[in-house]
């Protein structure tokens, strides 16, 4: 069942619409859907009264894809809480993506905002582009982050990238800002780019790996050894990297590995081995 | 001629409650304890002020009856999808309530001046907890004080003097005859520099900003000042040792003190410029002390790392606390910014950055922060209270602001108020109206009323209030 919503308008205060979920939708018709309320700033309106809605494939027993054509960065929580299905999104997306979500698959082919995949559980999400800060970031003052799942960005990545992450696997294809891995309980980031530095601040446990350049390392790290390569998801990276261990001021036993070839930089640590 | 005692003085978060004004004739003519700030508002505060209601009508600001004024700005907030509510620091306590329950009913989004000050250091304060206490027990108790990326000597300027350093407290003495000697020192070193240079007709370096090595007063059993900071500031050349970090290092700095306060070894020899064994020492002192104090300022809390900084300067006082009694303090930098985080607070349950579009409080700093709604250009309308966020938001924030409707309520003219489209100008709160504020260790105080206000000008509340009649009378007409 494919499931197609156009923006009626560009839309310019924000818009809360948890309820595009393919579970919520799984359960509707095109009518009841239509009905469903989201916020646009402090007025209440109809999914309709944003989104022409179609229903391409009217077959129940199909897995829900919800298509979204056409740019939503303002409106957020697409696919909050959802388990099941595909969302994809032909354009960029706004806050809190997937926040929450147990299952199913999000693609988006521009760039998402912040908050994407907050909390989630379990699922995949794809960004074709860039993302914002706190991907897979808890609310403010929760401890409990990410805990589950997948999430793929293609470009580039802001601020705190997997704060208090527990589980799961984060890949960012291009570069991420400060504080990647902050917090950090378990789980595994890596990024392909390079890092503006602080990475694994603060973190407890789990493996983040940076494969380009990082400006220095947190002097609550110390060099453990240097390794040919690094498993990521069972998959190996070839570098060879510096092994760190930190962060030491939180007891913290996380592993970072760093580029050796893009951070000569770093070469000083070698005499403590 | 009357003169009014035990004033506060309605301008830093040191909110000082010892002022004496003498009035002649409803004019403030002589002001007694203040420091040049508050003698300079409680003086001059009546020198560049609006007293009648403008409405912009063909691009230039009118003068209009207070009731066409608040009945504009009532239509520009009820019919607004995504309005906010900016401002409240240098307003009573009093005033921030009715504004919280305006924002209620507009379903608008309220923030406070935290957004550009202490917002992070709240947002750790909720991730890490904090160990604080009152500035009376810091004036009698506090042996070893630092100040990191503040200058209280310029911007709470009796503040070392009324409650740290230089005070009289009964279990720690005063250390201002050490401030004195100091001086002299420093006064004669740069003398004999410049002597040397003019003798020997060259120009020598002048000698580094931070001696590696600490002075051996920092090592005597007495009241101790450390100022961390990036450049030599005032109450730097005042302190007993200046720590010079590097712009935006303050995060390393604070982790490797961490480090060094739980005996772990660092594998570097320097951090950010400073070598361990200098930091090894400070942290002995810190360890050593019997009351240590860390107040920290914008230079901690809107330097790279923003929050970041501040969970670290609060985990590092937890971890002091394991060896030694440690506290900290945020240097608040308006009369009321932590009175308005304290109504906020009891009103929502959140401190700042308060969205009500749903009907109820929700808070997420980033999302809801006003500035970022701005840059993002999401508002498309705005109430400003008691601030000029033109002159001190960035500018694409300040832009946005100023292209949609905009109604200012405050005494003064700001660039803010010149743009607006509705000025509604108000009573001088501390001065022409009494009210209640909150200083920076969370006390709360009355503010006094010794003049009286111009006849046109209401208080902040009475404004308020009325706006948020007309807003509820045209809802009920429009339901």
């Amino acid at each position: 069942m494919l499931i197609t919503l156009r923006p009626k308008y560009s839309f310019k205060v924000p818009v809360e619409a948890e309820c595009i979920n393919p579970s919520l939708f799984a359960e509707k018709s095109t009518m009841e859907i239509a009905k469903l309320q989201v916020w646009e700033g402090n007025r209440k309106r109809t999914l309709s009264d944003l989104f022409k809605i179609t229903r391409e494939t009217p077959n129940p027993l199909e897995k829900v894809t919800i298509k979204i054509a056409g740019d939503v960065n303002k409106v957020r929580r697409i696919g909050s809480k959802m388990s099941t299905g595909e969302i994809t999104v032909n354009g960029n997306a706004g806050m809190h993506l997937g926040e929450e979500m147990k299952g199913g698959i999000i693609k988006v082919t521009g760039n998402a905002d912040s908050w994407t995949g907050s909390m989630m559980k379990d699922g995949t999400i794809e960004i074709m582009g860039d993302a914002g800060d706190y991907i897979g970031a808890p609310y403010r003052g929760s401890t409990q982050g990410m805990g589950g799942g997948i999430i793929i960005i293609h470009g580039n990545a802001g601020n705190e990238v997997g704060c208090y992450m527990k589980t799961g696997l984060i890949r960012i294809g291009g570069n991420v800002g400060q504080f990647v891995g902050v917090h950090m309980r378990n789980g595994t980031i890596q990024v392909k780019g390079n890092s503006e530095g602080r990475a694994g601040a603060q973190m407890l446990k789990g493996k983040i790996v940076i494969s380009g350049c990082i400006p220095s390392i947190l002097p609550s790290f110390t060099i453990d050894r240097i390794t040919p390569t690094v498993k990521v998801d069972g998959e190996k990276v070839e570098g060879p990297f510096y092994r760190f261990i930190g962060d030491l001021a939180e007891n913290g036993n996380g592993k970072l590995f760093v580029s050796k070839a893009k951070n000569p930089n770093l070469g000083v640590f070698e005499e403590y081995l | 001629m009357p003169v009014v005692s035990n004033v506060t003085c309605p301008v830093c978060g040191s909110f000082c409650d010892d002022i004496e004004i003498t009035v002649k004739n409803d004019v403030i003519v002589k002001v007694k304890n203040a420091c040049a700030m508050g003698e300079a508002k409680f003086l001059n505060y009546a020198s560049h002020r609006q007293t009648k209601p403008l409405i912009r009508k063909n691009g230039e600001l009118v003068e209009v009856s207070l009731k066409e004024a608040v009945q504009k700005a009532a239509e520009i907030l009820a019919s607004a999808k995504y309005p906010i509510l900016y401002g409240w620091s240098n307003t009573s306590c009093e005033a921030i309530r009715v504004g919280l329950e305006l924002a209620e009913e507009v379903g608008g989004v309220i923030d406070n001046t935290s957004t550009v000050c202490h917002g992070p250091s709240i947002l750790s304060i909720q991730d890490i907890g904090i160990s604080s206490c009152t500035l009376g027990q810091l004036r009698h108790r506090a042996d070893l004080i630092f100040y990191w990326g503040s200058n209280p000597w310029s911007a709470h300027p009796r503040h070392i003097d009324r409650y740290t350093t230089f005070a009289e407290g009964r279990f720690q003495k005063s250390a201002w005859r050490g401030y004195l000697s100091r001086l002299t020192g420093i006064l004669s070193k740069k003398r004999l520099h410049r002597a040397v240079n003019l003798g020997l007709g060259r120009q020598t370096p002048s000698p580094p900003e931070t001696e590696l090595r600490l002075p051996s007063t920092l090592l005597q059993n007495k009241r101790k000042m450390i100022v961390v900071d990036v450049r030599k500031t005032r109450s730097a050349e005042i302190a007993d040792y200046f720590l010079q970090v590097k712009p935006n290092k303050d995060y390393e700095l604070l982790q490797a003190l961490r480090m060094l306060v739980r005996d772990e070894e660092l594998d570097v020899d320097k951090v950010t410029g400073i070598p361990v064994e200098t930091l090894e020492e400070i942290v002995e002192i810190m360890i050593g002390c019997e009351l240590g104090i860390l107040f920290f300022g914008l230079g901690l809390t809107m330097s790279q790392g923003k929050h970041r900084n501040i969970d670290a300067a609060l985990s590092l006082v937890r971890d002091l606390n394991r060896r030694t009694k440690f506290l900290i303090m945020p240097m608040r930098g308006h009369f009321n910014v932590t009175g308005v985080n304290v109504v906020f607070t009891w009103q929502t349950g959140y401190p700042y950055a308060v969205d009500f579009s749903h009907g109820y409080p929700r808070y997420n700093p980033g999302e809801t922060s006003v500035v970022d709604i701005l840059c993002r250009g999401e508002s498309d309308a705005a109430l400003v209270v008691a601030s000029d966020p033109v002159a001190h938001f960035p500018n694409v924030a300040a832009q946005k602001l100023v292209e949609k409707p905009l109604v200012v309520i405050d005494p003064q003219v700001t660039p803010t108020s010149i743009m607006a489209d509705v000025v509604i100008p108000s009573a001088f709160v501390g001065i022409e109206v009494e009210g209640t504020a909150y200083r920076m260790d969370h006390v709360p105080l009355p503010l006094k009323k010794v003049v009286e206000p111009p006849t046109t000008c209401l208080s902040d509340k009475e404004v308020l209030q009325k706006i948020l009649g007309e807003v509820r009378r045209l809802r009920r007409n429009h339901n």
